[in-house]
């Protein structure tokens, strides 16, 4: 892979970022406010999505309903991509790199092929189309060429008649390669020049993004108090349940079929087509019943699709490549290791007056999507508060490690650690409570964020935070427990708030599309890209979405999703299966509810508003008409389409990237928690007992769906903060890859979580004005828990995870242990 | 799918000397019992296996029998019936209280004792209150059956007294009247976890006067260990908050744990300090 085919040189330009697309494409189309807008009339997707926002009474959104697919995972019939596996397809695994650090001279493979059993050993030079996978980079090949960077990195794919020959020809998979020396340690590597992870560059710096807000030097010269402090905090393994797997089966005319664990089937069908060299029309992804993602899906399921295709398109047999656990966690990418120096100062009113942030991101050996996950860690950076004053710089690094990648929270975790923390120390130097202090800082609507972007509506945290502090009993706790600050439990209550953009950054274009057809006997199939994960939104919301428009019964409405049959919807990830994948659903919704209505005011002779559709049935002036079956019967017999697409482009802003001024996100989700724990000085084990959530979410479609979701992340963000943490040795290897040492929260660790406070700060162009709300629980965990920490020890915690080893270190100090 | 196991040659012996037979005669076999060690080792190549020789169907290493004077564990008993049991939870609560700290219920109703033991795991759950309880592990092979006490039985990482052919038969616990007993249990999260240190005490109290105590702990060496230099410390003295904190000390100076993915030996040897001194409170009553 030379460097002149990769384009390095355009390294670090903002034109190159345009996430989960590719950076042709995000040159061709410049980041604009000018976006094409067609006529208006009744079916122009804002006049459909600003209805459904106004309307007053909703009788299926905003209910708890029961997920579409709860029966058939309960009795095991839903299906995986491994429940597809038939008898005589061939089976792969991929051979990985066990060398962090290598120039390549040749894979050797004959000892593997004189397995029995095993037909085919692939290799980059299998590779028909283009051997180049970056998302914000053009970094990366799909399998090793020129030179390995991470050990586990994938070098061939091993296909064979069954697992004992692939297995055992994997191992046997060597490598002609000359040892690079390798480098581990991001600050270290940004220093560094005389070793590359990429020789093209001239530094290990894959990309920088930086804030230049007000004056921070005049900012911190009308600081009374201020904190200073560097943060650091550890990778993490996504641990689904599912590990990677791939089925390609070929078909007619060289085109190909791939089932995948994978979050954006358009993107892996992008992917593909490239690897391959064929056009997008020749290759089909669809994602059937997914087991978990949290991002990690979103990196590597294209590549997973990719590496089965190109073992199909050889073999010209289905294939199936599956990751063992150890292959998982060698190969996909990981939540950021990340080190923050956090400079903030407030004045004596409790105003905060300037930050002066440097974020440095362990990328690892390929960007991956380690630009857009700095990119929004950087903006967020403030906290949702208002600061005049910022200077905020940002760094991906590359090493010799497994890449940086997309995780729940995306680059967000680790800020908010920071500045959270930050918050809890300023407040403390000031004497005053650490909610009264968030409450004079936090965003309202009509104030400027940290990039200079005036959020005139949907900032619902001030209210969510205040409601909180009064239901979770905060001020007697705190009290409380600050008083009972002595003996070997100590109780602890802290808290945390946090904002996440929603949608694409900047210009960056971001849309949502679906269809609706609805067929003669009134059932409904809805086709979205948006995939099951376990998050529900096509097997809850989406339903629910289209019962409140159509006023069908929800039973009559089947989801395909997941499938790149149906219109790109964008990925599911970034929290929008609902919040803006939907979008597309409602607006196609919208538009066959419109024809329905203009036929029935036509059909029964009276005006519009006269006509009801809702429960199934058609009602006029409130009475009874027709049923819904009759309704569709009779609109297929009067030359009705029934069919609808609901395309979306999000309007966005424009962005300066000189100053990181300027339009970062449509819409910003916020949450705040308020957590309860309790510290074993004497073992370092922290116990949460409580956690309080109210979140500022915009309409909220399934308050079940949100609980399930908000239980989730707490727990996640629980193990990321306490116990969770990838061990890397001196050659760069992952050395609890497994699930016996790599520890996640058990249900013993699930503490108290109290029912979410919703505050519905609707969003102009979200379903019903919702807004995203997957990730968000995670986001303020790792700050809540330190800030209770802190709380209940009377020291703090700046590197994560808070193990009992660390905490046992801080509680000896001030405890005397 | 994911994890196959290499071909291996699978017997399903009906006696014990049908398995020492097989044991003896084919090459490169080992003992399975309930599987969730070999089975594991085997898959990740952890561990090179030919052939094993299934025990779980030889009646005679099943069941929990009162003695009398002794409670009798067949080696192939599985975790869950030992929860079940009431001569375990009667006369062996230390045991129980191990085993409940064990893996899910799930596995327990797969792993054996005789397996946790003879995987010799230096993190082995049963073994420190086995340890304590100074069980007799009743051993058959080509030469016959012989007894060797627990204390003698774990002779190296991942080793034991085991010869060729050998497999664990029971274990035998002789009863004896304890007036406290008390295990801790410190891993990476609250279950379903290997410990980072785990102690078993076990104690007799007479008038303010220790008679007798064990202690027992896993993690902090290449094999589960007593702590004799503690034990010895603490036998004919009286109880006091003094001796039990020299007890722990002398605990911690006794240990030789390493630096792992779980935790430091550092760390390792706080907590063999403040688990002891916990467990000895509890179980001398101390409190």
């Amino acid at each position: 892979m030379e460097a002149a085919r990769l384009g390095i040189s355009k390294l670090g330009g903002a034109d190159t970022l345009c996430r989960g697309s590719d950076p042709v494409a995000a040159r061709h189309f410049k980041v604009s406010s000018i976006t094409f807008r067609g006529a208006v009339t009744a079916e122009d997707p804002r006049s459909v999505l600003r209805r459904w926002l106004e309307a007053e009474t909703l009788l299926v959104v905003g209910r708890s309903i029961e997920r579409a697919d709860s029966l058939e995972k309960a009795l095991g019939r839903a299906r995986f991509v491994e429940d597809f596996l038939e008898e005589g397809y061939l089976v792969a695994r991929l051979a990985l790199a066990r060398t962090p650090h290598a120039r390549l001279k040749a894979v050797k493979c004959s000892p593997a092929l004189r397995v029995s059993g095993v037909l085919r050993v692939l290799t980059h030079r299998d590779i028909p189309g283009e051997n180049q996978v970056g998302y914000a980079i053009p970094d990366q090949p799909l399998l090793a060429e020129g030179k390995v960077r991470y050990y586990g990195e994938p070098v061939a794919v091993v296909v064979g008649r069954d697992p004992d020959a692939v297995n055992e020809a994997v191992d046997l998979i060597e490598l002609e390669a000359e040892p690079l020396p390798t480098l581990l340690d991001p600050l270290e590597a940004m220093e560094r020049r005389d070793v590359l992870v990429h020789d093209a560059l001239d530094s290990n710096i894959a990309f920088r993004t930086r804030v230049r807000k007000g004056d921070v030097e005049e900012g911190f010269g009308k600081a009374d108090v201020v904190v200073e402090n560097t943060y650091r905090t550890h990778h993490q393994e996504h641990v689904y349940l599912e590990p990677e797997a791939a089925l390609a089966i070929p078909d007619l005319e060289n085109r190909i079929t791939v089932l995948a664990t994978i979050q954006y089937p358009h993107l892996g069908q992008k992917i593909v087509s490239r690897v391959l060299g064929l056009p997008a029309s020749y290759v089909k992804v669809v994602a059937p019943y997914i087991g978990g993602g949290f991002g990690g899906k979103d990196d590597e399921g294209p590549l997973v699709a990719a590496r089965a295709a190109l073992a199909a398109y050889h073999l010209r047999r289905p294939v199936f490549l599956y990751y063992t656990r150890e292959d998982s966690i060698q190969v996909h990418p990981k939540r950021e290791a990340a080190v923050i120096r956090y400079k903030s100062g407030a004045s004596r009113d409790g105003r905060l007056t300037a930050i002066e942030v440097t974020i440095v991101h362990d990328t690892g050996a390929y960007a991956n999507r380690g630009p857009f996950i700095l990119w929004r860690a950087t903006m967020h950076s403030s906290g949702p508060y208002y600061v005049p004053n910022a200077k905020v710089d940002g760094y991906c690094v590359y090493t010799n490690k497994v890449p940086q990648g997309s995780f729940r929270g995306f680059g967000n975790p680790p800020v908010h650690f920071a500045v959270e923390s930050q918050m809890d120390q300023l407040a403390e130097k000031l004497g005053m409570d650490p909610v009264e202090f968030r409450l004079i800082n936090l965003l309202r609507p009509g104030n400027e964020t940290l990039t200079g972007q005036v959020l005139e509506s949907s900032v619902g945290i001030h209210e969510a935070l205040r409601r909180l502090a009064a239901s979770s009993g905060w001020r007697a706790k705190r009290q409380e427990y600050g008083q009972l600050r002595a003996g070997r439990f100590r109780r602890g209550i802290g808290v945390a708030v946090a904002w996440h953009g929603n949608s694409t950054s900047r210009g960056v274009p971001d849309w949502s599309n679906a269809y609706i057809h609805v067929a003669r006997d009134g059932s409904v199939s809805v086709y979205t890209g948006i995939v099951e994960m376990g998050q529900g939104s096509p097997s809850s919301s989406h339903r629910q979405l289209v019962a409140e428009i159509l006023g069908c019964p929800i039973d009559k409405i089947r989801i395909v999703f997941g499938t790149t049959d149906a219109p790109d919807s964008g990925a599911t990830h970034a929290s929008r299966g609902t919040s803006v994948g939907a979008i597309g659903i409602v607006v196609a919704a919208g538009r066959i509810r419109s024809r329905l209505e203009s036929f029935l005011s036509e059909y029964y002779g009276v005006e519009r508003d006269r006509v009801e559709m809702s429960r199934g049935q058609v009602f006029v002036d409130g009475e009874v008409r027709m049923s819904w079956e009759e309704l569709v019967a009779l609109a297929y017999s009067k030359g009705v389409d029934l069919s609808a697409t609901g395309y979306f482009f999000l309007p966005k802003g424009t962005f300066n990237e000189e100053v990181g001024q300027g339009f970062a996100y449509p819409a910003f989700s916020f949450i705040a928690v308020v957590v309860e724990i309790e510290v074993d000085t004497c073992t370092g084990r922290v116990r949460v007992l409580e956690v309080h959530p109210a979140l500022a979410i915009g309409k909220v479609v399934n308050p079940e769906a949100v609980k399930t979701q908000v239980e989730g992340a707490v727990l996640q963000g629980i193990g990321y903060a306490l116990m969770e943490r990838l061990v890397f040795s001196a050659d760069g290897k992952i050395v609890n890859d497994n699930l016996t040492d790599y520890v996640i929260p058990t249900f013993h660790e699930v503490p108290a979580i109290r029912d979410a406070i919703f505050v519905e700060d609707l969003w102009e162009f979200g379903p019903f004005g919702a807004k995203g709300v997957g990730e968000m629980a995670l986001i303020p965990m790792p700050a809540a828990i330190a800030n209770a920490m802190s709380h209940a020890l009377g020291a703090r915690i700046l590197e994560l995870p808070a193990t009992l080893e660390r905490v046992y270190s801080i509680a000896r100090q001030t405890c005397g242990g | 799918m994911y994890y196959r196991l290499p071909k291996i040659e699978y017997f399903r012996p009906k006696t014990l000397e049908e398995a020492v037979g097989l044991l003896e005669k084919v090459e490169g076999s080992k003992v399975i019992a309930g599987g969730t060690d070999i089975l594991v080792d085997a898959k990740t190549s952890r561990v090179r296996v030919k052939a094993l020789v299934d025990i779980g169907s030889i009646a005679e290493l099943r069941g929990i029998e009162d003695l009398g004077g002794a409670i009798r564990i067949g080696a192939a008993t599985k975790l869950q019936e030992l929860l079940e049991s009431s001569a375990v939870s009667e006369n062996l609560p230390l045991l129980r209280a191990a085993v409940e700290s064990m893996a899910s219920w799930q596995i327990r109703n797969m792993a054996t004792v005789g397996g946790n033991l003879c995987n010799a795991s230096p993190a082995a759950d049963t073994a420190p209150p086995l340890l304590a309880y100074d069980a007799e592990l009743v051993v058959v092979g080509p030469g016959g059956s012989r007894t060797v006490p627990i204390t003698k039985f774990f002779t190296g990482y991942r080793a034991t007294a085991l010869g060729r052919a050998e497999i664990l038969k029971e274990i035998i616990v002789r009863k004896a009247e304890w007036t406290g007993w008390n295990y801790i249990k410190l891993g990476r999260r609250d279950g379903f976890t290997l410990s980072i240190v785990a102690v078993a005490v076990l104690a007799r109290v007479r008038n303010g006067t220790v008679e007798d105590v064990r202690i027992a702990l896993n993690s902090v060496a290449p094999t589960p260990v007593r702590a004799y230099g503690a034990e010895e410390m603490l036998r004919g003295r009286e109880v006091s908050r003094g001796a039990l904190e020299r007890a722990a000390r002398e605990v911690m100076d006794e240990v030789s744990p390493i630096d792992d993915v779980r935790s430091t030996a550092w760390f390792r040897r706080e907590m063999s300090y403040r688990l002891t001194l916990d467990a000895l409170t509890k179980a001398l009553g101390a409190e």
